[in-house]
């Protein structure tokens, strides 16, 4: 009965704000709880992330990007010759999204922020730019499919975008299509894919959208249906993938789910004929294939950064590879996608910032979010040709898990295609995944 | 000695005279208070309704139901569903909740069969099967959920206190149709099942009519709660919608205020509320003491802090039952 576990969620003020409301109420006196922004204020950013909790993989290298960032940023930014000093707000969702807005809520309304920063997954950062649309104030978001958070919050297919405040760069079914097409031409195959989507929502997208554009690049999908998260028992659709002679997998699974399927299909032989095995949201991490022992060799993947990106950090001026070696060196643990990612979101909102013709302008920040086009660390934010407004199309890379060759770590990643942004250097060749 | 039967006792009076005196100030407060704020009441009202409806339920009909999310994530589900229609968003919140109210009802035709622990665990059935439903409408897209963005219409101060408003006077009037309903004919017949089903029942007592109204007004309250919830978060995920911690919540907040009183529900809500806002950010620990506090209150007081205070005082600030008391002079 007391399965509150959600319950440290409404915790939004503090205890000086609760006595000054009831002063409010009591004395009738104004404003209490309101922040003036005034000349000389500092820019307030509000960055959203989940750090504890399920997703905690995707916020575990935040914290280290902020120290980055706020170093950088500790002269402050000068904006119009004018200097403004620079004040982060970062916030914790702990995975779940009914604190995911109230936080967001409470950054707007008691930390009085000028721009909100959200990353990872749509359980923190759609409710973070519905709070933030509904208020009125500039928000910039990545690392969710952009149809989840454009279609995923309510906008209409056709119509014009409903959006006036918040703005989303990430890659889409669009980009896995380019993607995949791409890394799976590197091998002789017989263009048998067999797929397991889950009855999620990314399964289900991934089901519509992605598999008629594969079967129409000439691939013949082998689809046993949606199987539910949390299922024990896999050996019908490993009997079905066997049967139908398939030499490429491809899956969008949790963590234990594939952990599970992939111990079965080793079992019962599978893994001996599949040249390519194609895993998405499972393998973003490090922690995701070594937690599979010696089957994760060679399993191959997509990446949204990666430290052999060409691109510095406009905001800090770190190089792809600094950023990376300076994660392992202060923290003992292997660099991730992420560090690249949340730090491009740091990019982009600050040369937002730069271009505002007044950056505590709420309207005049927004005005600057539509036009800006800017390179940052994951390469190009573009919001005035995406595939709709408010939307810019991120690359994701195709890449391999292979044995680490410096041996300090089990597995590394490397690049094997650059399709959706050629600047990127590709390094290996796609390893068929049974040789 | 003279005796009387009376149910305007003085301090009644003043009970009802200081409940409106405070709604009227609180009506009047977001002309004086941030924004913050606004929103935090928002919150508290949403809690005082969650609590008076379980408490209407478990406290007077015996029926302890932890499936109450069932209610909560639909009304916030259809609000969504029929505001993307093209209906405005504060209307299609109050339809949301009337079309909740209304399914409740053949709801009710077969869960009220069903008796003690087994009504309990087929609420909690139902309320997986809701949100299971749910999910499968394309609009939501399995856990991604969708936005009430028509509510951006409205300008952020205009909206916020709208919703305010809108969930000030959802309490306020949920509590007078339960006070009405409990002061009411089929109040004394509610009364008489919470005290002793059997007994009412052979004094001719109909209980089933009597808890499905009952049921229905709670399926009613608890969408409206839920819809009002989903405006000020717009983001809708059936996933925290449907999730039984709302049930938790209730129980909590009767429980410790006291079950089966008017007045406890609304005690337990703003206790609850006073305790999250001040140890919510404590975490773990928090969560630890509301549990502790739960049992605490279920071993030691079980007919929660007003119930305490009542037995001992025989206080009653709201005048629903009926006093005996000596007139001579």
């Amino acid at each position: 009965m007391t399965k509150t576990s959600k319950g440290a969620n409404r915790m939004t003020l503090n205890r000086r704000q609760i006595m000054a409301s009831g002063l409010a109420l009591g004395t009738a006196s104004l404003g209490a709880g309101r922040v003036l922004a005034a000349d000389g204020d500092p820019i307030r950013i509000g960055f959203m992330s989940p750090r504890t909790g399920p997703l905690a993989g995707f916020g575990v290298t935040d914290g280290y990007v902020l120290d980055q960032v706020r170093a950088a940023l500790k002269g402050g930014l000068t904006i119009g010759g004018k200097t403004y000093a620079v004040e982060i707000l970062d916030r914790d969702t702990q995975s779940d999204p009914g604190l995911a807005s109230q936080l967001a809520k409470d950054l707007i309304n008691n930390g009085g922020i000028d721009m909100m920063l959200a990353t990872s997954t749509p359980e923190v950062v759609n409710p973070a730019s519905d709070a933030c649309e509904a208020a009125g104030v500039p928000c910039l978001s990545t690392v969710v499919p952009w149809e989840a958070w454009y279609f995923g919050r309510g906008a209409k297919p056709g119509a014009p975008s409903p959006f006036k405040w918040t703005y989303h760069f990430s890659f889409g079914v669009d980009t896995f299509k380019k993607t995949y097409l791409s890394q799976w031409a590197q091998l002789e195959t017989n263009k048998k894919v067999a797929v397991m989507y889950p009855n999620d929502a990314d399964g289900n997208a991934i089901r519509a959208g992605l598999a008629p554009l594969l079967a129409a690049g000439g691939y013949t999908i082998v689809d046993p249906g949606p199987y539910e998260t949390g299922t024990s028992d896999y050996s019908t659709q490993i009997a079905m993938f066997r049967d139908a002679g398939c030499e490429i997998f491809n899956t969008f699974p949790i963590p234990p789910d594939f952990a599970a399927f992939w111990q079965q299909a080793a079992q019962q032989g599978l893994h001996k004929q599949l040249k390519i095995v194609q895993v998405a949201k499972t393998g973003l991490f490090p922690g995701d294939i070594e937690a599979l022992g010696s089957l994760g060799a060679n399993i191959a993947s997509a990446d949204y950064w990666h430290r052999d990106f060409p691109y510095p950090s406009t905001a800090t001026g770190i190089k792809a590879a600094d950023l990376a070696d300076g994660y392992e060196a202060a923290t003992g643990m292997q660099w991730t996608q992420q560090l690249g990612a949340t730090m491009a979101l740091f990019d982009a909102g600050i040369e937002a910032l730069k271009a505002a013709s007044d950056p505590k302008g709420k309207a005049a920040l927004a005005a600057a979010y539509a036009k800006l086009n800017v390179v940052t660390m994951v390469g190009k934010v573009d919001f005035t040709s995406g595939p709709v407004a408010n939307v810019s199309v991120a690359p994701i890379i195709g890449s391999q898990w292979v044995k680490s060759e410096s041996g300090k770590f089990t597995y590394d990643t490397v690049i094997t295609e650059n399709a959706t942004d050629p600047n990127v250097p590709v390094t290996h060749k796609l390893l068929p995944y049974n040789a | 000695m003279t005796m009387a039967v009376e149910r305007w006792t003085a301090q009644s009076r003043a009970g009802v005279g200081g409940a409106a005196l405070v709604l009227g100030a609180l009506a009047l407060a977001p002309m004086l208070i941030g924004p913050g704020i606004v929103d935090r009441l928002t919150a508290l009202f949403i809690y005082v309704i969650l609590a008076a409806m379980w408490n209407a339920l478990a406290g007077y009909c015996g029926l302890v139901s932890i499936g109450q999310q069932l209610f909560f994530g639909l009304g916030a589900y259809a609000t969504i569903r029929i505001a993307f229609a093209g209906v405005d968003p504060f209307l299609a919140m109050i339809l949301g909740a009337v079309a909740v109210g209304v399914l409740a009802w053949p709801v009710s035709l077969f869960m009220l069969r069903l008796k003690g622990g087994e009504f309990s665990i087929g609420m909690w059935v139902l309320a997986s099967i809701g949100q299971l439903c749910v999910k499968l409408d394309p609009m939501i897209q399995g856990e991604t959920g969708s936005s009430l963005i028509s509510l951006n219409a409205y300008g952020a101060d205009l909206r916020r206190n709208l919703i305010y408003w809108g969930a000030l006077a959802a309490m306020t009037c949920l509590l007078a149709a339960l006070f009405a309903l409990l002061r009411s004919r089929e109040g004394l017949a509610i009364q008489a099942i919470r005290d002793n089903e059997e007994a009412a029942t052979s004094l001719g007592v109909r209980p089933e009519r009597t808890k499905r109204r009952l049921f229905v007004l709670a399926a009613f309250g608890i969408a409206l709660a839920g819809a009002l919830w989903l405006a000020q978060a717009v983001s809708f995920q059936p996933k925290s919608y449907f999730s039984v911690q709302w049930t938790a919540y209730m129980i909590f907040m009767v429980l410790v205020g006291g079950i089966g009183r008017f007045e406890g529900a609304i005690l337990g809500a703003v206790l609850f509320f006073a305790v999250e806002t001040f140890f919510a950010a404590t975490g773990v620990w928090y969560l630890i003491g509301l549990g502790a506090t739960a049992i605490v209150f279920s071993l030691y007081f079980p007919r929660g802090l007003w119930g305490a205070v009542a037995a001992r005082t025989g206080v009653q600030l709201l005048p629903l039952g009926y006093r005996a008391t000596n007139t001579e002079t």
